[in-house]
């Protein structure tokens, strides 16, 4: 097993290594559009527009061979050395800095909220199957998985922002942390991503508990007397907790991740998404290239959290060569 | 293999016959329509100029490079899942049978053949929404909004309160655009992206993956490890990158989406044709004489195929929302209308016109709830193995 973890740690790293290395063959391939700017601005004043591209490119570094700038590149991304924000004009690494406690703030409660709700519904529709409030939590299920997430936002913000006036329409960032006001202006944003998340966590808890209510040792326990909560904590979400566990990290951090730039553009939250895109509208590429990175990284430590947890918790898995 | 006479008898030795002849009477079919639509392709491209229509007759109708695709995912669909439903009639009755037994499926199934035709004829029909600011926030018919909203009123003003019209019945953006042309043109680009992207994620993913089980060996080390990378880049920022380095026309949309997505049905396939090849039937017809190409054909895929197929209908609204969401982050083409784009334009006037927004998001989230249930019960139906 220790093997196992070490191989997927070096596989985490050369995954890192390997996503690194494309982007930067992306971006070496792609023409730059800053520089595309600098030289039509050159022709349109009457300069010439190769000497405005060798210029940008020594002034960037770029007419050295591709080799250093490969190596450059890799040594900047490994020292957090992630380049100049030309929109922002602050280094990306600060940028980044800057926004991550907007993305915290929401995502800590979106997370706890949609593992707690989603795990409780999912064994309730386990021990309750083919009722009909298991009907309605497999609809709703659905619903959340099926509603785009940017649109379910914008439809909460124009129902109970701009009709009712219950929560604010445009977010404001001066607010202090913990207070009631930021509080009352993130319910909107946490309400369309626990939607989204739920549904995920609902169906695979679900059909995890399934598997174990009708075990042997679950009628055992109910014949001896125990009593429907110990049943439903002890016998089935123990023996369920383990795969679920590695559900939870995975999957749903991919759908997390992606629901919450998009909903940090719909609800204005200065957060990591709505830095990514400003700077995607700015063709800053240096920033689109970082917060891009970002949520690639957490997605791989993720994963990786993920597999070894897995074999941590699960002493039944024998993972032999593979 | 002909429906309800299923016999020895009713073998075609013609085709089992030949040690080359791996391509049934289908493929050859195929092959013809693929001929076929390269000619007219270079016809459209090389003799015709550029500046007349590919078809004038019964409609004026311009076919883009996209097009092409579409007719051609459209034809592969039809080749190679409505003829051999229509060959193998007591198969298809009894998956009907098993479908038709979640009315939900059902009526997904209704929802998307309509959203399917309209996609595919309304737009040849409809005129292209242009700019008429003249036309501007008119609301939908059988609603109202106050006079001062829209900048000049079609329908009756009563009570200081304009009126929708039949002339636009989901009303028009901020440009003037009718929002019922602007739904059907999304009808057609969310078809077109949902079912070209997911044929060449099937056709690629199932090659790969069938080499990678019968190549085994280094082939398919190397094939999987590079699944295994594509995989770790998380779809949406990959698409995200992609398209903000490329440029997010359609075509490029689609072309990402199909390069890069089909990473976990090469592993699906992979699978399942391993668990597949070590089966009798397999051994009995290596040990008949069958090459390596035949048996793929003629056992493999078609077995793999049940599992390919679900799959592959959970991809279509993945791609369909990924579409979406990039438009909606104003990445895409400005002058395709496709939902994303009209629920982004409506969303700085969600306090006067809230149709906007409105109308193109429900046709997307049906949408996509549809291709789920559709999917789920697929499953159910062409799947008894697996239980969920």
């Amino acid at each position: 097993m220790r093997w196992y973890v070490v191989r997927r740690v070096l596989w985490a790293v050369v995954a890192t290594f390997l996503i690194l290395s494309v982007t930067w063959g992306l971006l070496a391939v792609t023409p730059n559009p800053a520089a595309e700017q600098m030289q039509f601005q050159a022709a349109a004043s009457g300069g010439s527009a190769e000497a405005a591209e060798e210029a940008f490119e020594a002034r960037r570094g770029l007419d050295r061979s591709p080799w250093v700038r490969y190596q450059e590149y890799m040594t900047n991304m490994v020292t957090l050395n992630w380049g100049w924000s030309q929109s922002r004009s602050q280094p990306v690494i600060e940028a980044i800095a800057a926004a991550l406690p907007y993305t915290a703030i929401y995502s800590v409660p979106t997370t706890i909220l949609s593992i707690l709700l989603g795990l409780a519904i999912g064994l309730y529709s386990a021990t309750n199957q083919y009722t009909k409030s298991d009907y309605a939590a497999t609809f709703f299920a659905f619903f959340g998985y099926a509603i785009p997430n940017f649109w379910f936002g914008i439809i909460l913000l124009l129902v109970f922002g701009v009709q009712l006036g219950w929560f604010p329409v445009v977010f404001d960032s001066d607010i202090p942390f913990f207070s009631l006001g930021m509080a009352r202006q993130l319910v909107l944003p946490v309400v369309v991503l626990v939607t989204g998340t739920i549904a995920g966590v609902m169906r695979y808890s679900r059909a995890e508990a399934l598997e174990y209510v009708e075990a042997e040792f679950v009628k055992t326990a109910k014949s001896k007397g125990a009593d429907g909560y110990r049943i439903l904590t002890r016998h089935i979400l123990r023996p369920a907790a383990v795969p679920l566990m590695t559900i939870l990290v995975g999957d749903i951090l991919g759908i997390f991740l992606a629901a919450s730039y998009l909903v940090e553009v719909v609800f204005g939250i200065p957060g990591l998404g709505q830095l990514s895109y400003n700077a995607i509208l700015a063709q800053d590429t240096s920033l689109v290239l970082g917060t891009t990175l970002i949520f690639t990284f957490v997605s791989v430590v993720g994963n990786l959290v993920q597999d070894v947890a897995y074999t941590v918790l699960d002493p039944r898995i024998d993972y032999g060569d593979r | 293999m002909a429906g309800e006479s299923d016999t020895f008898e009713s073998v075609d030795w013609e085709e089992t016959g030949g040690r080359f002849s791996t391509l049934s009477r289908r493929d050859r079919w195929a092959l013809a329509t693929v001929v076929g639509l390269l000619a007219a392709f270079v016809y459209d491209y090389a003799i015709l100029p550029a500046d007349r229509p590919t078809i004038t007759v019964p409609v004026e109708w311009n076919v883009t490079q996209l097009d092409w695709l579409f007719v051609s995912t459209l034809l592969a669909l039809l080749l190679y899942v409505a003829v051999p439903l229509y060959n193998n009639r007591r198969l298809t009755a009894y998956y009907w049978r098993e479908f038709r037994k979640n009315r939900m499926a059902i009526l997904s199934l209704v929802y998307l053949l309509v959203v399917f035709l309209i996609g595919v004829v309304g737009p040849l029909f409809l005129d292209k929404p242009v700019l008429a600011v003249e036309r501007a926030y008119q609301p939908p018919v059988f609603t109202s909004v106050d006079a001062a909203v829209p900048v000049d009123c079609l329908g009756a003003v009563v009570e200081g309160r304009c009126q929708g019209t039949m002339a636009h019945p989901l009303g028009t953006t901020g440009d003037g655009k009718d929002i019922l042309v602007l739904v059907v043109y999304g009808m057609q680009v969310s078809m077109k992206v949902g079912l070209i992207s997911t044929l060449l994620v099937v056709t690629i993913g199932t090659a790969v993956g069938t080499v990678a089980a019968y190549g085994g060996g280094l082939v398919d080390e190397l094939l999987m490890r590079y699944v295994d990378v594509q995989l770790v880049f998380p779809a949406f920022f990959l698409y995200l990158l992609l398209t903000y380095l490329f440029g997010g026309s359609l075509f490029m949309f689609i072309v990402i989406f199909g390069l890069t997505g089909w990473g976990s049905i090469a592993r699906l396939v992979r699978s399942e044709a391993l668990q597949r090849a070590e089966e009798e039937y397999i051994t009995a017809a290596r040990s008949a004489g069958a090459g390596t190409l035949y048996v793929i054909r003629r056992h493999l895929i078609p077995n793999v195929s049940n599992s390919v197929i679900t799959a592959a209908t959970l991809l279509i609204p993945g791609f369909i929302l990924f579409e979406a969401s990039l438009s909606f982050l104003s990445l895409g083409d400005p002058t395709v209308p496709s939902w994303g784009q009209v629920i982004a334009t409506g969303r700085g006037d969600l306090s006067t016109a809230w149709w906007v927004s409105t109308f193109p998001g429900v046709f997307l989230f049906t949408t996509i709830l549809a291709f789920n249930f559709m999917g789920d019960a697929l499953r159910d139906a062409l799947d008894p193995r697996q239980e969920t």
